[in-house]
């Protein structure tokens, strides 16, 4: 017994090889088994956006076109893909800076009536999977571990980019009663002195619409065309 | 005294004062980022609007903060006092333990800086400190690793280690490979569901392959130290540190049941939370069996109460803990918070009582003192403490059952938050009884360290 005792038996059997083992079975074996399905990065993402002509897509142009031109003129020039990636990149940015995920899940999971509740109503109510996730916008993983908010991803059917950007500014504008802070930041005055989202939060507004948007069969049919 | 001149010689009792007193102070900051973020819960936040005090932000410091700040500050100290007494050796270099002071608390206070004033933040759970401060902390852990493996080295030559030297020889090894493992994967060589696997393992990782072994290893250091008696079962500390050593890296997927991660490593995450269960309980009965015929102890020492406070806790988390990890109840208190019940039940009603204890058997020594300052306070504050958490962790259960089964029942979503509004407030209120207990825990911490008169024990006991 004395033998493992010592310092080099305990960090050699305990710290190295029991700890490769585990993470062999925690993470490794489950990465192989998920090999197979290809990483996007956020340009990948833009893409597939502007190709399938998800909501997000709409969405973005509608955000570029009709809601805020000048704003979006101002920060991300021109609606293209390049500045759809651009405005992904920046939304999750600011989603993980300001601790959205701390109140807010990201996942569906097949119990608990959860497909039904945030599922998209007669469009969609899958459970999450593997392959929705496994992007650069998902690395680190924003699943989360509590909900004080309801579940965000599907949020893209859920609410319109009108609402999004109320409940950002002040969220009791919205939903009465919700103890979530305003994000009064993520907005700035234009010239005639209204209150418009600023580069974070335009991000944040084309971020959030994006969420999901993936899910939402078949695209929108008020979707804007380029 | 003269005996504590030759301790001097082993013991630096600079750092040891120098990481005590800065972990009680982040300690005291976390715990009222804590309390700031629950009064948002209760919707009275006092500064609304304001960009770096959002509530979001806050958060994230009150867990990155109690990591890093708070547990491997009191720790780090503590084991400065701690493994030169059992391993007869000093540490590597007293030169690196300065150095490695300040580069903490540097680390820190720029996590706390990038969270709050530059939005750079990382959404790891309790891996929030900015991804490019994650290889300075690695590299403080690898110098941790020199600094404290040097003594167990040396005393390992020489004949077996005592049970304090296999969990903090095994810690020692695990932590460096966590903190790289959980935070640097999940960005750059992962993402998704694989990404999530290797958060989840972190999330638990970092609880049981830090926290936990530092934590036993230093109980084992300090009960029989106290007790002047050692441990009851030798086979059952064996038992105990390789049941934890084999099972616990396997328990973290737990932290995603039914998420996309497949199957097989959520029943193995499973199973290896219940299996833990058995090693947990050996431990505990271990230290009860220990305790046995000096129970007494427990009304006039203070330290002792908080050590046995602490395993108590220690044993209803776990026991509790190899329920909900089932399937089952997952359905209903996943998201909720049943599990920020269950983790500051854990985080301060265990390892915080834990290292109080501790801090307080080894504060008024450093200082050539045989008491604390004031026995009233020492006494306010662990029943503030004890009381504070446990309704903190009675009362978050509960809320979380209230939550789960209402989200279950499909009411609109602000149901479930005016239902927990009741709980909310009841919980502001422990953590003012918390920080209550915490300041003036800080304050006979203060009084003890600067007055002049000696304080000389009064205790009935023999053994102080």
């Amino acid at each position: 017994m004395g033998k493992m005792e010592r310092f080099s038996f305990v960090a050699l059997v305990a710290g190295i090889i029991f700890f490769l083992f585990a993470d062999f079975v925690s993470w490794a074996l489950p990465m192989f088994v998920l090999k197979d399905i290809p990483m996007k990065k956020v340009e990948d993402l833009a893409a597939e956006a502007k190709a399938k002509n998800t909501s997000a897509w709409s969405d973005f142009l509608r955000i570029a076109k009709l809601y805020y031109p000048e704003q979006f003129k101002k920060y991300y020039k021109e609606p293209t893909e390049e500045a759809f990636a651009k405005a992904l990149k920046i939304g999750h940015h600011w989603y993980v800076a300001e601790g959205c995920w701390n109140c807010h899940s990201q996942v569906i999971r097949p119990v608990s009536n959860e497909t039904l509740r945030f599922g998209i109503p007669g469009v969609s109510n899958t459970v999450s999977y593997p392959s929705e996730y496994q992007n650069e916008l998902q690395a680190p993983v924003l699943w989360g571990t509590k909900r004080v908010g309801p579940d965000l991803i599907r949020e893209a059917a859920v609410h319109d980019i009108g609402w999004q950007v109320a409940h950002l500014y002040n969220p009791e504008s919205t939903s009465p009663g919700t103890n979530m802070p305003g994000y009064p930041w993520f907005f700035e005055k234009d010239k005639n002195g209204n209150i418009v989202p600023n580069e974070r939060g335009l991000g944040l507004l084309i971020y959030l619409m994006w969420l999901g948007s993936w899910e939402v069969k078949p695209t929108k049919e008020w979707a804007l065309k380029d | 005294m003269a005996n504590n001149q030759e301790l001097t010689n082993l013991v630096n009792y600079g750092l040891v004062k120098a990481h005590i007193a800065m972990g009680l102070v982040f300690f005291i900051i976390v715990a009222i980022m804590g309390f700031l973020y629950s009064l948002q819960l209760d919707g009275i936040y006092p500064f609304p609007g304001i960009e770096f005090l959002s509530p979001g932000r806050v958060r994230m410091i009150h867990t990155a903060g109690a990591a890093y700040g708070f547990l491997v500050n009191l720790f780090t100290g503590l084991l400065y006092w701690a493994l030169p007494r059992f391993t007869g050796y000093r540490v590597l270099s007293d030169a690196l333990g300065w150095f490695m002071f300040i580069a903490l608390q540097a680390a820190v206070l720029i996590t706390v800086v990038a969270i709050l004033f530059l939005g750079q933040a990382d959404n790891v759970e309790w891996g929030e400190t900015p991804w490019w401060i994650d290889p300075i902390i690695v590299f403080w852990l690898l110098l941790h690793l020199v600094q404290f493996g040097a003594p167990l080295f040396k005393a390992s030559q020489r004949g077996p280690l005592y049970v304090s030297g296999w969990y903090i020889s095994a810690m020692l090894v695990w932590t460096p490979l966590v903190v790289f493992m959980g935070n640097l994967i999940p960005r750059f060589w992962s993402a998704g569901t694989g990404a999530g696997a290797v958060q989840s393992t972190f999330i638990h990782d970092l609880v049981g392959l830090y926290v936990t072994p530092v934590a036993w290893g230093l109980m084992y250091y300090f009960v029989p130290i106290i007790l002047k008696k050692p441990m009851w079962s030798h086979g059952l500390s064996l038992l105990g540190f390789w049941g934890l050593a084999f099972f616990y890296p396997m328990n973290g997927v737990h932290h995603f049941l039914w998420s996309p991660i497949p199957m097989f490593a959520q029943y193995s995450a499973v199973f290896a939370t219940v299996a833990i269960e058995f090693a947990v309980t050996s431990v505990l009965i271990n230290f009860m069996m220990t305790i046995r015929g000096s129970a007494e102890q427990l009304k006039y020492n203070v330290p002792l109460r908080y050590m046995y406070t602490g395993a108590i806790f220690y044993w209803i988390t776990c026991f509790q803990c190899a329920f909900h990890v089932t399937l089952t109840f997952q359905k209903v208190i996943h998201f909720t918070d049943w599990v920020t019940g269950h983790a500051h039940l854990i985080m301060f009603g265990t390892f915080g009582l834990w290292v109080l204890g501790m801090a307080e058997y080894v504060w008024p020594k450093l200082f050539g003192k045989e008491t604390m300052y004031s026995k009233g306070m020492s006494e306010g504050a662990y029943w503030l403490l004890t009381i504070g958490v446990f309704a903190m962790f009675f009362d978050l259960t509960a809320a979380g059952l209230v939550q789960g089964f209402d989200w279950i029942g499909l009411n609109p979503w602000i149901d479930s938050v005016n239902f927990s509004k009741p709980f909310w407030y009841f919980r502001s209120i422990t953590g003012i009884m918390m920080l209550t207990g915490l300041l003036m825990y800080a304050i006979n911490f203060y009084k003890t360290a600067t007055t002049a008169k000696g304080l000389t024990a009064e205790l009935k006991s023999e053994s102080v």
